[in-house]
Order: structure tokens, then sequence, then C-alpha cells
């Protein structure tokens, strides 16, 4: 345990007045250079610090956040939340907090990230420009390292923590009408090239040189991972139990019903290394393997301490997203169907209806038109408003999982009849 | 602040051509109460300072919440560090920083009642009153009451010699009420965003009247038909509704940096490239858009940005025409201006400054027009109040928008409330299809507490303002 959270803890723990607490602690280490049109525009170092701590008396509960960790802070950060919980009305949906708990053995941390210098992140940064300026191009974006300690305290006897690494590089080329991006995210350093990364770029680009404009329509899609994975993330973010028995989300009643497609499984795991699973959320709650959609079946829904008090059931939390893939390469899903589109990114996914499910968002970065199982040329970025859980029933093939983020191993999606709306002129 | 001082001489001692430094305290103070009990009440306080090294046509920028002599000494130094590591790569594209004079000021948001004096218990009781309206009404499921008050405390200092102290607050509350009927669910709101004002803004707004209006609303929206199919027909847009529009399509699409490519990774590009300027025709000629970093009561009046330049107003839009930006000094030199506009701004003092929408807005109509007069002069057409979806494609030309509450107009008189309403268009279709726009008297402003920008992600906050307005043969409709 972090030396500086013991001595926090220590504190809180002596100087606390307050029938209950539960104090939580994130400390980071932020190396952040961000390049534009081939050069750096912003370029940032630092620490930080968060304390929080929540307090009852009864229940009467208050909180209280401060990033230094002096004492005259700390007695600020005590007084402070216990004299809000004193003029607070009682919740009466407050719980105690969580006791002590046996939590999961979860790698989150690698020493080759930790061990990552600012020269070598910005040397990185010069051989994505030199390589961009060889192709006459243009690159923009960010190589990033984190590093991270988290801790959770309660008076009830809960106590955890956790770190994690995190590397993180991105480029967007761009180059007369063509404009495509890459990005890497991972626990490992380790695992990055700048070549594979790079050649991957000039891949991608290369296959939107001729361009031809397409109008919107409903059409069969290949969503490659980062794509489905920003979907999925709005779409797991509804996935809340107490919400959907209250009636505000599509998933009322729909607890143990073939909901999604059969094609479609979701699950939370600690055993794959290159996702992120942190061990226990701020509430206490202990991460442990979970199946939220089998097969297309809404086995179980986020639910927090109050609701499943309420419903007698277990809480739990989505901590990532691991959805099953399959074998399909791109090029045979291809031949799956008779024409349809390569999609490599969404930007912009908003809500539309929160009843129904449905959001909207845009193609990104990349919309290749195939026919008769080949690229044929790249088109038009379009709109779609589409029911994620909906277009899992028309998922026709699934490809090899990939970690588009590092919270989401997900694999490239084949699905029917996605639901374009509108288009742009670039 | 003796650690201005401090900083400023290490800074040129280090070689800094510029170089500033911020100390921030902000705090933001958030009551959530949803059903009658209490999710949040919280008090959060960041404090710390950030200090920028320019030199060689490259910025370096490091924070620490540390604060001693030798803290602030080693952040200098880790700041000029990193800018050297910048420069190496900007050989051939050195930044360049704008002009600008020094300054010694100070600003403070006027506020004649300071939210930290009033009690929290007579802030909570008001939100259980209000909680309570919501709830009596059948069919209201859910009540929400948010409410943030926010304060910075700064002092700025740069190599320039400018010293300032800005004490800047806002105060927000939003409550929603969400209906269930029939299998179906929906949520209306109040929500006029935020002000740079104090407690007698919400003493001034009857929010337990309101929330018997956004109850009835709610269960009036719940209740209503979908309004079908999409086709072309006339919007009458509210000015609550038009601070999300303009912000998404004028505002961020004139911020310079995005313009420049700056932000192509992450946020996008803008449209609005350079060699359109004072020719592109982006609206109608009765579109005025002015930047006004003064706006009495504007989320981003605050005397001066984080390049230690003052609020200013200037038309970003003229009679339709684009005009101008919103600049920072150093996005103001790659375009040749010769000053900056203004619109550097950070959120927390460990964030770096970047170029933001400025307090923007649509200046009311020259003609008398009230939005009653402009419905009975409407024979077939939507009339959308509120915020509601919102999407934009990352050149800021596609977008669609959704609403908060639809009413169908037939014949000069609203006809029929309708809900699942969208509606799509694209820059420069929509600005210039706007041909009418309510007077003075009808104009309101909307801050916005939350626009998300940059990497590392910062939330700023700008306000818009609009009179009612209206928009001929735009695509409304279903979205399936």
């Amino acid at each position: 345990m972090n030396k500086q959270f013991e001595q926090i803890e220590k504190y809180i723990r002596s100087h606390c007045q307050a029938d209950d607490y539960s104090l939580s602690i994130s400390a980071s280490d932020n190396h952040q250079t961000r390049f534009a049109q081939n050069g750096i525009t912003q370029h940032i170092a630092g620490p930080r610090l968060d304390i929080t701590l929540e307090v009852a008396f009864g229940q009467r509960t208050g909180s209280c956040s401060v990033n230094q960790d002096d004492e005259a802070t700390l007695a600020y950060l005590v007084k402070t939340a216990e004299d809000i919980a004193k003029l607070n009305r009682p919740d009466p949906e407050y719980l105690p907090s969580t006791g002590a708990q046996t939590l999961p053995d979860v790698n989150n941390s690698d020493p080759s990230t930790r061990e990552l210098e600012p020269a070598e992140m910005v040397e990185i940064v010069q051989q994505a420009i030199d390589k961009a300026k060889a192709y006459g191009a243009t690159v923009s974006g960010m190589t990033e390292k984190h590093v991270y300690e988290y801790c959770l305290f309660t008076k009830n006897g809960f106590a955890g923590s956790d770190s994690l690494t995190q590397f993180g590089h991105s480029m967007t080329l761009k180059k007369e009408n063509v404009e495509t991006k890459v990005s890497h995210e991972a626990k490992d350093f380790a695992s990055f090239s700048l070549e594979q990364e790079f050649g991957r770029l000039l891949s991608q680009a290369e296959s939107l040189l001729t361009m031809k404009d397409f109008d919107a329509c409903k059409i069969p899609v290949i969503l490659r991972p980062g794509a489905i994975g920003e979907l999925l993330l709005y779409m797991g973010w509804m996935m809340n139990r107490r919400q959907s028995d209250e009636g505000f989300t599509p998933y009322t009643g729909q607890l143990g019903q073939p909901f999604f497609g059969e094609k479609f499984s979701l699950r939370s795991t600690l055993k794959e290394p290159r996702l992120y699973a942190r061990p226990f959320d701020h509430e206490g709650i202990v991460s442990r393997e979970i199946s939220w959609v089998e097969n297309g079946i809404l086995q179980n829904m986020p639910t927090n301490r109050h609701w499943a008090k309420e419903k007698n059931a277990q809480p739990q939390m989505l901590f990532n997203y691991f959805v099953p893939g399959g074998k399909a390469s791109e090029e045979e899903m291809m031949k799956l169907v008779p024409r349809g589109l390569i999609i490599n990114r969404f930007w912009y996914i908003r809500t539309v209806d929160a009843k129904a499910g449905e959001f909207t968002g845009m193609t990104r970065d990349g919309v290749l038109y195939f026919e008769d199982g080949k690229v044929k040329n790249a088109v038009n970025n379009l709109r779609f408003n589409e029911i994620p859980h909906d277009a899992t029933r028309r998922i026709l093939a699934l490809g090899k999982q990939e970690l588009p983020f590092l919270y989401a191993y997900i694999p490239t999606m084949l699905i029917n009849n996605f639901n374009f709306v509108d288009k742009t002129t670039f | 602040m003796k650690y201005l001082d401090l900083a400023m001489n290490a800074a040129e001692r280090l070689g800094a051509e510029y170089a500033d430094i911020r100390v921030q305290k902000t705090t933001d103070v958030v009551i959530y109460l949803q059903n009658l009990s209490l999710k949040n009440t919280s008090n959060e306080v960041l404090y710390g300072y950030g200090i920028r090294f320019f030199r060689d046509g490259a910025w370096g920028f490091a924070h620490s919440n540390v604060f001693s002599d030798e803290a602030v000494l080693k952040t200098v130094s880790r700041a000029a560090e990193i800018a050297a590591l910048s420069a190496s790569v900007n050989k051939d594209k050195k930044l360049r920083l704008a002009p600008e004079r020094s300054y010694i000021a100070k600003y403070e948001t006027p506020v004649k009642i300071d939210p930290r004096d009033v009690p929290m218990k007579e802030k909570v009781e008001l939100m259980l009153e209000v909680n309570r309206t919501m709830l009596a009404f059948e069919g209201v499921k859910r009540a929400m009451f948010y409410l943030v008050m926010h304060r910075d405390d700064k002092f700025f200092g740069s190599t320039l010699g400018t010293r300032l102290e800005l004490n800047t607050q806002w105060i927000t509350p939003m409550i929603t009420a969400t209906a269930v009927y029939e299998g179906d669910s929906q949520s209306r709101s109040f929500n006029e965003g935020g002000k740079a004002t104090g407690w007698e803004w919400i003493e001034s707004l009857n929010l337990t009247e309101k929330a018997k209006q956004i109850a009835e609303e709610a269960l009036i929206k719940v209740k209503a038909e979908p309004l079908g199919p999409e086709a072309r027909r006339t919007l009458i847009l509210d000015p609550v509704h038009l601070g999300l529009t303009m912000h998404e399509s004028v505002g961020h699409a004139t911020e310079l940096d995005r313009v420049l490519g700056w932000e192509a990774d992450y946020a996008g590009i803008s449209f609005a490239t350079p060699e359109k300027l004072k020719n592109y025709r982006y609206g109608s000629e009765i579109v005025n858009f002015v930047g006004d970093n003064t706006l009495n009561e504007g989320l981003a009046t605050l005397g001066f940005d984080d390049d230690g330049v003052p609020g200013q107003k200037w038309h970003i839009i003229k009679d339709g025409i684009l005009n101008e930006y919103g600049s920072t000094r150093d996005t103001a030199m790659e375009i040749g201006l010769e000053y900056s506009r203004g619109c550097n701004r950070a959120t927390y003092y460990s964030d770096q400054p970047i170029n933001r929408i400025p307090n923007l807005y649509l200046l009311p109509g020259t003609r008398e027009l009230s939005p009653a007069e402009l419905i009975a002069d409407t024979e077939d057409g939507i009339y959308i109040q509120g915020q509601g979806s919102f999407s934009i494609d990352q050149h800021r030309v596609n977008f669609q928008f959704g609403g908060d509450f639809f009413w169908e107009i037939k014949n000069g008189k609203l006809f029929r409330p309708v809900k699942k309403v969208i509606y799509k268009s694209c820059n420069p279709e929509f600005w210039n299809s706007c041909d009418a726009i309510c007077d003075e008297r009808y104009w309101r402003p909307f801050g916005v507490i939350n626009c998300g920008k940059g990497q590392p992600s910062q939330s700023a906050r700008m306000t818009h303002g609009a009179a009612t307005a209206r928009f001929r043969n735009i695509r409304v409709g279903g979205s399936q």
C-alpha cells in the first residue's frame, strides 16, 4: 500500500467523528504530448491527487473532496464533510458503508510503462511526424503515459487498493481529402510498435484514395472494434437495473429474456490480462466474473448496493467489456453479403430515445464501400440512428477480438441493415 | 502572491521567451436530489498552480499542488525541460505569440447574495419542495434537482509583468421530471444553464411553480403522439434550444485552433477555413453572431483569459458573413492576426489553456416581433423548446438535434403536442434558412457549464443567447 495513502487513512481514522465514512484516494502522474499538423501544440506534465471523504451521521450524509494531504487540508476535509452531513436531511436510500471483503488478485500495472521517459515519448512523436512528412501528409495525435494509484477505505473495514499504468498513442493522418486515424491503448508500453501502427495508418489512407458519393440507406456494415466499442459503451451505460425496473430503459421486464441476438454475449472478466479490470468500485462492490448477456439472453444488469437490497439481488458493476468473437476475417465477411460498408470509427454518439435505447452518431476516419466480396472505393461519412441491442439481432458474423480501448476486448462485427439516415459532403 | 514573482523570475533565468503562472483554487459545491434522496451533497476544492514556459516556438506546461519555494522552482524547471523537448520537434513549425501588453488588474463576478452564505438546510428544503411538487403528479416517476455552485479564485502572473487577481463564480439549477405511461418514458427539464451571478437568481426563478409546469409537461409529452416520418417543415426554436444549436454549429466551428487543425485527432477540424473570412455566407442577412467576453452575467466573462488578454466584444458572423474567429495568442499569429481575441482558457490549475468558445450570441431581430406573432405567422411547422439530443460531424457541417418539448403548428396556432422529434440540417443550409428573429425583449441567455474539449479533456463554460427564431424548409421527423 502506498505510504501517502496510509498516512491519509490514519489521519481520517483518528479524526473523523461521523458514525460512518468512506474514504477514497486517487493519485496519478501524467505526461501528455499533444501534436497537430506536424508540430507539438501542448505538452503537459504533473501529478494529481484526489481525496474524497463521504461521511454519515445516521442517515444524514455529506461529502468533501480536496487535492492536498497536509494536516490543515485534511482537517478541512473532515470538518466540511461532517458539517454538510449534520445540516443535511436524512437520505432515505442511505446504506452503511461496505465491510471487509476478499478482493480479486489483478495486475493492472506494467513496468515498461512506468519506466517510460518523456524524451522517449517525444522521440515517438518525432518519428511519427517524419513518417507523415515522407508521405506528404500531416499527422496529429497524442502520446501519453499515466500511472494511477487508487484506494478505498471504510469505517466498517473495507480496505482495497489498485494500481494501473496506461500508455496511449493516437495518430490522425491528413493528406488532401483523406483523413484517417489509428490509436493504441494498453497497460504496457512494450506492446506498442510505431512501425506497425503507422503501417496500419498508411494502409487505411491508401484505401481511402478513391472517394465516391454514397446516399444514406439501410445496408450491411462491418464495424471494426473501435466503432463497435464506442456503440457498446453507450448501450452498457443504459443497462442499469434500477432505471430498467422503474421503466426508463428498453430493458424493463427483459431479465432472463432473449433480448439480444443469439450471436451476442457480453461479460466482465478478471481473466483477460490485456483488459483493465478494477478490483472494486467506489461503493466497495467487488469485481467478479459475470455474464451480462449470454447468447442473446439478458442475464444480469449493473445494480448498485441500494437497489440490490431493494430487489434482494447481488450488487454488481460493469467493470469492463468482453465480447466473445469469431473467426471471420474482413475478407470473409465481405463475401457473406452482396454489398456493404466497412466502418473504422464512430463519432459524437448521443441518445435519441432513451426508452427505445436509440442512439445517433456519425462515421469518421474512413468508410469503405464493398461489393461482390471486394472493396470498391471509399465513400462520404454517414449519420446513423440505430438501436444497438436491436442491431445485435442482425449480427451475421464475428471476427477476432481486439483491444480498441483499455476496458474493451471486442471483435469486428458484420451487422445487417444498419440504419443510416443522412450523409455529409466529406 | 509571492510565488508569482518567484516563478516568473526563475522562468526568465531559464531562458523563457514568455512564461506565466496561474495559481487557482476551484470550489464546486454540488447538491443532487433524486426522488427525495440526496445522491450527492459535496464540496470539492482543487488548489494548485500551472506554469507555462514558451521558448523556441514551443510550449511546456507543468503543474503541482505543493506550495513551497522548492516545489514551485521544480515545476518551472519541469515546464522548461518539456518545452525544450517540444522545441526539438518544432524546428520547422515554430509557434509564435501575438503581441500583448501587461496589466495589473482585479476582476470579481458581481454577486448580491453569495451562495456560500445561504445555509445548506435552506438549499435542501427548497430542493425537497421542488421534488415533492413534481412527484405529486401521478405518472411522474422520477424527480431530479441538480444544483451546482462554482467558484474560481485565481492569481495570474506573466513575464510580461502582468499581475491579475480574478475571483469568478457561477451557479446552475436544473430540475427534471420523468414520466412513465403505457410503455414509454419521457423527461422534461427546466434548464436555463448557468449564470455568473449569485443566489438572487435562484430566488427570482420561483422554482416550485416551474416544477408544476415541468411535471405537467412531462405528462403531456409522454402521452403525446410521435411526430412521424421525416418531411421538410418550418421550425421555430426557442432561445434555450438555440443555445445548443449555435454552440455546436457556430461556436466550435469558429474556434481558431480547430480551424488550424489542432483538434484534428480528437474533436475534429472546421469547415470555416481562413480563405472564407469576410466572404463566406454562413447565414442569411439577419444572422449576426457576436463574441462578447464582457457580457453581463456571462460565464466566459472573467475579466481576462489565461493568456492575460482582456475580455473583448467582436462580430464572428456579420450580416450573415463569416467575419472572425475566437482566437488565442498562439493561434492568432498562424493566420496573421495582430492580436488575440482572448479565448484561451483552462478549467483547473492542472490544465493547459486551450482555445475556447467565447460568450457567443445571436443578435435579436431589429423589428418588433414576439414568439406569439411568429407562431401566428407560420402555417405548418414545429415549435421546439429546450435542449435534447445533439450530434454533429467532426468538420462541424452535418448535424442532428432533438429538443425537450414540441408543438406542431397548424395555421398559425399551436395545434397539438408531439414527441420523438428530431431535425437534420447542415452548415450553412440551416443558418441561411433563418428568416425571422424575435426582438430584444425576447432575447434570453443560456449558460453552458460543461463544454467538453481537449486532451486531457477539459470542461469549459460560456454563455449563448438568442431570441426565438424561425427556420424554413428543414428536415424534421422521426429517426427510423
